[in-house]
């Protein structure tokens, strides 16, 4: 640039020289000095032009070209307001609903964790012989594969990452989300705190157990104010004095960032504040912790593995009792903490992949609709087009600036599609989403969303501008300067016809998709399950954390059992040790007689609830053969089970399974009895095959803490209080924790949350594309109509009816919608193979939800085609005869 | 269309031009006026080139960082811009040569069974 500056500054002199010198080299000729100046000019051509020609081989002509592009574009944009408003709108919903979106994609998959060198975090799943996966690693496991790991780790630490404990503070009682963790928690994660220090890194081998707490960020400014002086404070957790340390950074939420973390304690604590069994640093049997690790510098995960499968091997040779290792597999950390089970689809990734297809069809509805818009425009600029042609505008660059025009578009409608997502994204983080658990719920928008909304934008104005600048530009000179622009647009009119019937079809597909969608949410939430958690109210309650032993535990448990069975509005009244969808499940391995495993799968195990009697009455789930769970299967009478059907079929093969038995691998003196099948239910996930399950007396198989769960007749939300000072006029210090009704306790990451969320979703963005559809069927019709004003004035001249006319319009119309409706059914057909992988409970071609869709876009179509229609009626002949 | 003939009949003058402008600098550098004489000179004054086109095929080869540009004294001791062949300018004079004798050769060879045809 500079170059090109300074060369032509001296551009004038320099021409001023040499004709300066051409005239002396004449007048040494022997020329008069007028005649030598005027011969030297007349050498030299046009100044003028020389100086042009010369300074257009120093300018950027496409720039320059851009710029004349761009004033003209906002020229043009201004003086047709509505249109303009229109089309921006058109493109802000769906460059919008896009970034909104991919917002959230982004907080859910691709937006590191908020720690130094975040990509070196990775967690550790253990994959047992008999195949299942699990995070849980006991404690010495832990240590060894901390200190047998150092070459590819550079830290490991041991998390027991999602607790719900009762903090109080000055009398005030209230819950706090915890993770105990071992001292080098934070060192590893690479986090500074905001205020005061972290739990001090261990020391040897001990156990690190100081009653020390370090707050999350958000939690201190919210349940503290955040109080600069509150290190050194002292508060209790569970009943047990802490002393406050230090205030996480704001922004980091634990190793699952997406929910918040509001406390960490040292592991040790887990002792005594919690239920982590006091040998738990010995025992190998126990799964105590997740482990967290920070890759070494320069470290590659794939690098890390082939450690990882030394230790395991080592093990579980030097342990085989307990080590039943066949793989520690690593993996990066994402954001939405360790997978419990890697091998299983991430649910998160799949729909986020889905909502991003969703979006990017309601943008392509927005780029049909706006490419029909300047379809239309560009047969009103016909003439303009023609002239320009005639006087020597290369078609390239016609099509240069029409695309100049729908990229201005695009990008006024980036600006306002940022600003809705904005709103709209954070309204989606402010969505109550009625847990318990502190959902951090963070859309906010970083680069990665802005460039996608760009890119979006760009991509959107060339999509919406490419056919109208297309057409707008192969215009026969002719024709178009000569004859009335009214006969010359046919054309067009098929193209936008079939922009619209694309419209038409995506739409419907995409209302198909979101509709199915939909629906197998509802049916995930209402018939899905195997239980039934209406009217079903939820206490955790922990005598081991009360002080209780076992014997004390059941005797209270026992009276706790009668006391709230004589409660008015309560039918029944049982307790289990785990609830369906919950945070945590146990599973144990088997020995089952006459069972062969087919090759590849590991030995018998089966996952299980303990339950009290009546269980299955208060959730609802049917004993389909056998009985269920009795009184009389004391803790001294034989041991029995109520296994699922899935577990029937998959060991005993679908023969009778009453009366046989099997051996449980940690208790082999005494062989279970199965008494009885349970129809399957959801008891880990929502969405992959029943698994093998069973149901075990809680009087053989006690555990804690234990969820008393009612089945009331009034609203279960209106009895908490009443049971919980039941709860404590037998047990004043009984832990009560968990209160809540079993449809709220669904909405977990493992159960329903992410489907509520995405069943919102899905219905809002199948409105916007109805909408969007609406408008395009709206403005072809009702354009196409006044196209043809004219010619039904003739036909009225001539002495059609106004029924007449309407019909002619209507059908013109119905032509369009119908040819819309084939290929969107086409489409959804397609699309069912894909989107029925994750459809629960309603196949991909439910003819419900495609007739309902079909019938409900029809109807609103022909609505739209209807004003234009009567509009048409109404026609005056005669002044239709003299629009021209 | 008349505009698009004008234009390739411009851009093959330009071609020669620019080469013509290479041969001469190799000889050493120059300015302006000097070069259009030399041109003018050398081809016997056959080429008439149009002084002033001169200027913008000079530019383009600077902008190709094909020749360079300095400040130097004229003959008549006055200030003037010398311009000077580069390196680069160099290779690209040889490349421009052969391919501007590949032209010359393949037109003769059309050119003069088209004579012989003509004529018989």
């Amino acid at each position: 640039m500079r170059r090109r500056k300074r060369m032509l500054e001296d551009l004038d002199q320099d021409i001023r020289d040499h004709i300066e010198m051409e005239t002396r080299d004449n007048i040494e000729r022997g020329m008069s000095p007028e005649e030598a100046r005027y011969a030297a000019l007349r050498k030299f051509g046009n100044v003028t032009r020389v100086k042009e020609e010369t300074r257009e081989v120093w300018s950027f002509v496409w720039l320059e070209q851009l710029l004349q592009d761009l004033r003209y574009g906002v020229r043009m944009l201004r003086k047709s307001p509505g249109f303009t408003a229109v089309a921006v709108l058109t493109l802000a919903l769906g460059i919008g609903a896009n970034t909104a979106i991919f917002s959230m994609v982004d907080w859910l998959i691709l937006r590191p964790l908020p720690v130094a060198k975040a990509e070196q975090i990775t967690s550790l799943a253990l994959q047992e012989i008999s195949g299942g996966y699990s995070n849980g690693f006991s404690y010495p496991d832990f240590e060894d594969i901390r200190d047998q790991s150092t070459a590819v780790f550079s830290q490991v630490a041991g998390v027991q990452p999602w607790e719900m404990d009762g903090l109080s503070t000055e009398g005030r009682d209230e819950p706090i989300w915890t993770s105990y963790v071992t001292g080098n928690f934070f060192e590893t994660m690479g986090v500074k705190p905001a205020l005061g220090s972290f739990i001090l890194p261990m020391l040897g081998r001990s156990v690190n157990d100081e009653p020390v707490l370090v707050l999350g960020y958000s939690f201190w400014e919210t349940h503290f104010s955040g109080d600069p002086n509150i290190i050194g404070k002292s508060v209790s957790i569970n009943g047990h004095p802490v002393t406050i340390i230090g205030v996480a950074p704001k922004g980091f939420h634990g190793i699952t960032p997406i929910m918040d973390t509001q406390g960490y304690l040292p592991l040790g604590m887990a002792r005594v504040t919690s239920d982590l069994k006091s040998n738990f640093a010995t025992d190998r049997k126990s799964a105590a912790v997740a482990i967290v690790a920070r890759l070494r510098p320069g470290m590659k995960l794939r690098e890390a593995q082939p450690a990882l499968n030394v230790i395991a091997r080592r093990l579980s040779a030097q342990y085989p009792a307990t080590d039943k290792l066949a793989a520690i597999r690593v993996y990066p950390l994402g954001p939405i903490g360790p997978p419990s089970d890697p091998t299983a689809p991430n649910m998160i990734r799949l729909m986020g992949a889905f909502f991003m297809i969703l979006a990017g069809l309601v943008l392509i509805l927005a780029c049909l609709n706006v490419a029909n818009l300047l379809l239309a425009r560009a047969s009103a600029r016909q003439r303009e087009m023609a002239v320009r042609a005639a006087i020597g505008g290369g078609r390239s660059r016609l099509i240069r600036q029409l695309l100049t025009e729908s990229l201005l578009l695009a990008l006024l409608g980036c600006a306002g599609g940022i600003a809705l997502g904005l709103v709209s994204s954070h309204w989606l983080s402010s969505i109550n989403l009625k847990t318990v658990i502190p959902v951090t719920l963070d859309f906010q928008f970083d680069w990665r969303v802005f460039a996608y909304a760009f890119g979006a934008a760009l991509l959107t104005g060339l999509l919406a501008g490419i056919v109208p600048a297309l057409r707008a530009t192969r215009v026969n000179l002719n024709s178009v300067l000569h004859e009335s622009a009214r006969t010359a647009t046919a054309g067009h009119q098929r193209t936008r016809s079939a922009l619209v019937v694309a419209q038409v079809g995506g739409s419907l597909m995409l209302l198909i998709v979101a509709g199915l969608f939909v629906r197998s949410l509802l049916n995930i939430k209402h018939s899905n399950l195997g239980f039934d958690p209406s009217r079903v109210l939820n206490f955790t309650i922990d005598p081991h954390g009360a002080g209780y032993d076992e014997a004390q535990a059941r005797d209270f448990l026992h009276s706790l059992l009668h006391r709230v069975r004589a409660l008015p509005g309560v039918e029944t009244a049982s307790f289990a040790t785990t609830v369906p969808l919950g945070y945590y499940s146990f599973g144990m391995e088997l020995k089952i007689e006459g069972y062969q495993p087919p090759p590849g799968h590991g030995a018998p195990s089966a996952g299980y609830n303990a339950v009290s009697p009546e269980y299955f009455g208060t959730m609802h789930i049917p004993i389909v053969r056998g009985r269920g769970i009795l009184d009389s299967d004391g803790q001294t009478s034989a041991r029995v089970a109520v296994i699922n059907e899935a577990m029937a079929k998959r060991y005993w093969h679908g023969e009778n399974p009453i009366g046989r038995r099997f051996i449980k691998i940690d208790d082999p003196k005494h062989p279970v009895e199965i008494v009885g099948v349970a129809g399957n239910s959801r008891t880990r996930n929502i969405s992959s095959p029943f698994g093998p399950y069973m149901y075990v007396p809680f009087a053989q198989h006690y555990e804690t803490p234990v969820t008393l769960q009612l089945r009331t007749s009034l609203p279960p939300g209106t009895m908490g209080h009443e049971v919980v000072s039941v709860i404590h006029s037998l047990a004043p210090a009984m832990p009560v924790f968990d209160i809540q009704t079993m449809t709220e306790a669904l909405d977990t990451l493992n159960g329903l949350m992410l489907f509520q969320f995405g069943a919102a979703l899905a219905a809002s963005l199948g409105i916007l594309g109805f909408l969007l559809a609406l408008v395009g069927v709206y403005g072809v019709v009702s354009y196409a109509a006044n196209q043809r004003t004219h010619e039904i004035g003739i036909r009225m001249a001539l002495g059609a009816q106004p029924g007449d006319v309407r019909k002619f319009i209507l059908k013109q119309g119905l032509y369009v919608v119908a040819a819309g409706l084939g290929l969107g059914l086409l489409l959804s057909l397609a699309a069912s193979r894909i989107v029925g992988n994750f459809l629960v409970g309603v196949r991909g071609t439910d003819p419900l939800t495609y007739a309902i869709v079909a019938a409900l876009l029809t109807t609103v179509a022909l609505a739209a085609c209807y004003i234009p229609a009567r509009r048409a009626m109404r026609v005056d002949p005669m002044v239709a005869l003299r629009h021209e | 269309m008349s505009t698009k003939e004008q234009n390739e009949r411009i851009a093959l003058l330009q071609g020669t031009l620019d080469l013509l402008i290479l041969r001469t600098l190799l000889l050493g550098p120059a300015h302006g006026h000097a070069i259009a004489k030399t041109i003018e000179f050398n081809s016997d004054d056959v080429l008439q080139v149009e002084q002033g086109s001169l200027y913008p095929a000079l530019h383009r080869l600077i902008k190709r960082r094909w020749i360079s540009v300095e400040e130097g004294t004229s003959e008549n001791n006055r200030r003037a811009k010398f311009y000077r062949l580069t390196a680069k300018g160099r290779r690209q004079l040889v490349v421009e040569t052969s391919k501007w004798d590949k032209l010359a050769g393949a037109i003769a060879r059309i050119l003069r069974p088209a004579e012989q045809e003509g004529k018989s």
